[in-house]
C-alpha cells in the first residue's frame, strides 16, 4: 500500500517535472513559443515575485488567495448546508420531490454566471453577490447527488432495519444517511469544483480583490506572466481544497471497502 | 404462544401487463416452537409468504397472523434473516448485532453484554470490530443470525439464509442452526429451494408449486427425526439414512411431477 502510494507520487512528480522542463525548453531555450504567446519561467517567476512584494491588482499574494479561498469556502459550505438536506428530503418524500422538482428543472439550465447581473443589482459589487452566484452553481450537484444517494439505497437495508425495530428517525440516521454518504460526497466534490470555476468568473466580472481580479487586471495590462501566476494559484488552491475534502470523506466513510 | 397462521392467503402483484397471481389461497398453520421449511422452485411465492409474516408485505386476500394477532407491520416478536445477509455495511459486527437492541432502547452496558454473548456463541470472537465487507460470506451470515437471535424473538423468519454460501460453509451453518434451535427452541419459518436442507432442518416441510404458488403437500419429518435422533449425528450420516433419502426422493418427485404437469398444461396455452 505504502509502496503503491509512493510510486504514484513519484509518477505524478515526474510528469509535472517533465512538463516544467518542456515549458522551459519551448519558451526560454529554443524560443519556439514566443514571449507574447506564452511567458517563460523567468517572466513568470518575476510576476510571482511582484505579486508577493509589492503586490498586484490591489493586494499581495496572501491577501488575494485568502480572499478567494474565503469566498469559495463560505459559498461551498452554504451550498452544502442547503443542497444536501434539500436533496435528501426530495429522496425521502415523493410529495416533496413533486413540489420542488419543477422549479429545480426550470432553474437548472440557467448558467450560474447569468445570475451575475441580478446578483449585482441585489447585492452590489461586494462579496454578497459573489457568494450568491457561487452558491447557485455549487448547490445543484450537492442536491442532485444527495437525492440520488437516498433513492439508490438498497431496499434490503431498509427492510432489515425495520424488521429489527428501527423507527423512522433511526432509519434516517442509521440507514439512509450513511447509505447515501458516498454519493453525497461525490456531489460535494462536484460542488467544490463548481465553486472554484464560478468564483473566478464572478471575480472577473467585478471585484476589488481575489485571484479573479488578478487575472482580470493582468489581462488588461497584457501581462502574460501574471496571467499564468493567477491560473496556477487557482489550480493550487482548488487542488488543496479538493484534497482536504477527500480527507474528510475518508474519515466520514471508514467502512468503505478498499478498491 | 407464537404460532404463525396463514388463512386463505392470496397475493397478486400489479404489473404493466396486468396482475400476476403469485400466491393462490394458501392455508398453513405453524405451531408454537415448530420448525417449518417451505420448499419450492423460484417464483413460487415462498419468499413473499415469509415477507408477509415479517410485515414487509401484505396479502391481497386472506389473513396472516402471528401469535393470534393479524400482522400489520414488523414487530418485536419476529426477526428476519435474509438471503443477502443485509448487514449494514457502515456498522461493525458489534454494532450490527446490537442494532435491534439499540432500537429498543436497551442500555449500552446491557447491550454490550448481550452482543458479546452472541459474538462468542456464533464464533465471531476477534472480529467484533470488523466491517461486514472484511468477513467471509459464512461469517457475515453468522452476524445476521446473531443480530436476529439476540432479540430473543418468538418467531424467527429465515429467507434462504444459506443460499449465498458455498457448499462446505452451508453444511457447517446448517449444523449450527440445528444446535441453536435445540438450545433455544422457537418458532421458525425457513424458506429454501434446497430439498436436503429442508429435510435436514425442519419438523415439517411444505412443498409449493410454481406460480401461482400453492401448497402441494406437507410432509412430517419431526417424528422420524426424533425417533432416529438425527440431531446427535453428523449431517452426512443423517443424509445417508434410508429415512432421509426416502423423504428427499418423495419431495423431489413432488417438485418434478408438478413441473412436468405445469409444462404440459402450458404448451397448448402458448399455441393459442
Amino acid at each position: 500500500m505504502a509502496w503503491r502510494l509512493s510510486r504514484r507520487a513519484a509518477i505524478g512528480t515526474a510528469t509535472i517535472g517533465a512538463s516544467l522542463l518542456a515549458w522551459w525548453l519551448l519558451t526560454a531555450v529554443t524560443g519556439i513559443v514566443g514571449p507574447q504567446r506564452f511567458p517563460s519561467p523567468a517572466e513568470t517567476w518575476a510576476a510571482l515575485a511582484q505579486l508577493w512584494d509589492p503586490g498586484y491588482a490591489g493586494g499581495r499574494l496572501p491577501q488575494q488567495v485568502y480572499h478567494s479561498l474565503r469566498l469559495v469556502l463560505l459559498s461551498f459550505l452554504a451550498a452544502s448546508a442547503i443542497g444536501v438536506p434539500l436533496g435528501m428530503a426530495m429522496g425521502l418524500s415523493r410529495r416533496f420531490e413533486a413540489f420542488i422538482n419543477p422549479t429545480f428543472l426550470l432553474l437548472r439550465p440557467i448558467p450560474p454566471l447569468a445570475w451575475i447581473p441580478l446578483a449585482i443589482v441585489w447585492f452590489g459589487l461586494g462579496d454578497g453577490g459573489k457568494i450568491f452566484t457561487i452558491c447557485l452553481a455549487a448547490f445543484v450537484p450537492a442536491t442532485i447527488n444527495a437525492y440520488v444517494g437516498v433513492r439508490n439505497i438498497d431496499p434490503i437495508f431498509l427492510a432489515a432495519a425495520r424488521v429489527h425495530g428501527a423507527s423512522s428517525a433511526q432509519l434516517v440516521r442509521d440507514v439512509i444517511l450513511p447509505g447515501a454518504l458516498p454519493l453525497i460526497f461525490t456531489g460535494l466534490r462536484l460542488s467544490l469544483q463548481a465553486s472554484w470555476t464560478t468564483l473566478v468568473a464572478a471575480e472577473l466580472v467585478g471585484a476589488f480583490f481575489g485571484l479573479g481580479r488578478v487575472l482580470n487586471v493582468a489581462y488588461q495590462d497584457i501581462f502574460p506572466g501574471m496571467i499564468l501566476v493567477g491560473m496556477v494559484l487557482v489550480s493550487l488552491a482548488g487542488a488543496a481544497t479538493t484534497m482536504a475534502l477527500a480527507m474528510v470523506e475518508r474519515r466520514a466513510i471508514p467502512w468503505r471497502a478498499p478498491l | 404462544m407464537s404460532g404463525i397462521s396463514f388463512k386463505g392467503v392470496t397475493k397478486r402483484f400489479g404489473g404493466r401487463d396486468g396482475e400476476v397471481l403469485a400466491i393462490d389461497r394458501v392455508d398453513l398453520e405453524i405451531a408454537d416452537k415448530e420448525f417449518v421449511a417451505i420448499c419450492g422452485p423460484s417464483g413460487c411465492g415462498k419468499t413473499t409468504l415469509m415477507r408477509m409474516a415479517a410485515g414487509l408485505d401484505f396479502p391481497s386476500e386472506g389473513t396472516v397472523a402471528v401469535g393470534g394477532k393479524a400482522v400489520r407491520g414488523p414487530g418485536p416478536d419476529r426477526a428476519v434473516v435474509f438471503q443477502q445477509f443485509a448487514l449494514l455495511p457502515w456498522k461493525t459486527v458489534k454494532e450490527n448485532i446490537g442494532f435491534g437492541l439499540k432500537c429498543r432502547g436497551v442500555p449500552a452496558a446491557e447491550r454490550e453484554r448481550e452482543v458479546m454473548r452472541y459474538v462468542e456463541l456464533m464464533g465471531l470472537t476477534g472480529h467484533e470490530n470488523a466491517y461486514p465487507h472484511q468477513l467471509s460470506g459464512g461469517m457475515q451470515q453468522r452476524v445476521a443470525i446473531a443480530r436476529s437471535s439476540v432479540l430473543q424473538p418468538d418467531v424467527l423468519l429465515m429467507d434462504e439464509p444459506f443460499g449465498a454460501l458455498d457448499a462446505q460453509t452451508r453444511v457447517v451453518m446448517q449444523e449450527e442452526l440445528i444446535h441453536l434451535a435445540r438450545r433455544n427452541p422457537r418458532t421458525v419459518l425457513f424458506i429454501t429451494h434446497s430439498v436436503e436442507e429442508a429435510v435436514y432442518l425442519a419438523d415439517r416441510v411444505v412443498v409449493m408449486s410454481r406460480r401461482p404458488g400453492r401448497i402441494q403437500e406437507t410432509i412430517d419429518i419431526g417424528a422420524t427425526r426424533r425417533a432416529e435422533n438425527w440431531e446427535a449425528q453428523a449431517i452426512e450420516d443423517v443424509m445417508d439414512r434410508d429415512s432421509f433419502i426416502h423423504f428427499r426422493t418423495r419431495i423431489w418427485k413432488l417438485l418434478r411431477h408438478r413441473d412436468e404437469a405445469a409444462a404440459a398444461a402450458q404448451r397448448p396455452a402458448r399455441r393459442a
